[in-house]
């Protein structure tokens, strides 16, 4: 371990598995892992994976807060509404900061 | 769209396919394949490291002068550079270096004088750990949001 996990906390896991979550738009400035194409699209939890700093902050060097990572599942439709195929789908990582819980 | 959320997503998506259009057209209409090159020729190399700041003896079109005043942003933002300055956090020297070498061609030709050195100004505070890149990303969420409700 580097030193500096030691000074880092983590965040609770806010989502579980089956959850509908929407990957957040935030501000494109300098760096992040959060593709663009999946922005303001609702997916699935599919899996928990682990806690880590989030690139944002490990990119920079700063000791940071650990979230919980997820694999999120999206419909290919629901990305690119010209895509033919109804079941196909994309799966992508993403940390808790990220997501923000769907209610229907 | 039958839901909200489904408006909401389906609306974003010709915004996405026009920016990944204007960032296809950074790519110069007479150009060498550049992504990954195996090998970069010396001329080209040496090109590639000339600072984008130093633009003397290149060739351009004549261009339209104006005396255009300051903007309210533009005057903010000098104050906040030059205090920066005076506070030590960094100085002229290191903002002409961040501000019209690091941050490339592309930034350098398409952002406004005083967009340079905002860009850089910002870049530095998180550089040198002011704050954080999540807690500005967040901040500037939560302004503008503040301003669309308006």
């Amino acid at each position: 371990m580097k030193d500096s996990d030691s000074n880092a906390s983590e965040t609770h896991a806010r989502f579980k598995v089956g959850d509908r979550v929407r990957v957040k738009n935030m501000p494109l400035m300098f760096y992040t892992r959060t593709q663009n194409y999946a922005r303001d699209i609702e997916g699935t939890i599919v899996e928990l994976t682990y806690k880590d700093l989030v690139p944002e902050d490990e990119a920079f060097n700063f000791d940071g807060v650990l979230d919980q990572y997820y694999i999120i599942r999206f419909r290919q439709k629901d990305i690119w509404e010209e895509y033919p195929f109804e079941n196909d789908t994309l799966q992508t990582e993403s940390p808790d900061r990220w997501l923000e819980p769907v209610s229907h | 769209m039958a839901s909200t959320s489904q408006s909401k997503a389906s609306t974003s998506r010709p915004e996405l396919r026009e920016q990944y259009q204007i960032i296809g057209s950074f790519q110069p209409a007479i150009h060498i394949p550049q992504n990954w090159n195996y090998e970069t020729s010396h001329p080209l190399f040496r090109a590639y490291m000339h600072p984008p700041h130093d633009v003397g003896g290149q060739r351009d079109v004549a261009g339209k002068y104006e005396e255009k005043e300051e903007e309210g942003w533009e005057l903010n933002t000098y104050v906040t550079c030059e205090t920066l300055g005076w506070r030590g956090i960094w100085n002229s020297e290191e903002r002409r270096r961040r501000a019209d070498n690091d941050l490339g061609y592309t930034l350098y030709l398409g952002l406004p004088y005083y967009g340079r050195w905002l860009w850089a100004a910002t870049r530095m505070l998180i550089d040198k750990k002011r704050f954080s890149l999540p807690e500005l990303l967040a901040k500037i969420d939560e302004v503008k949001a503040r301003y669309e409700r308006q």
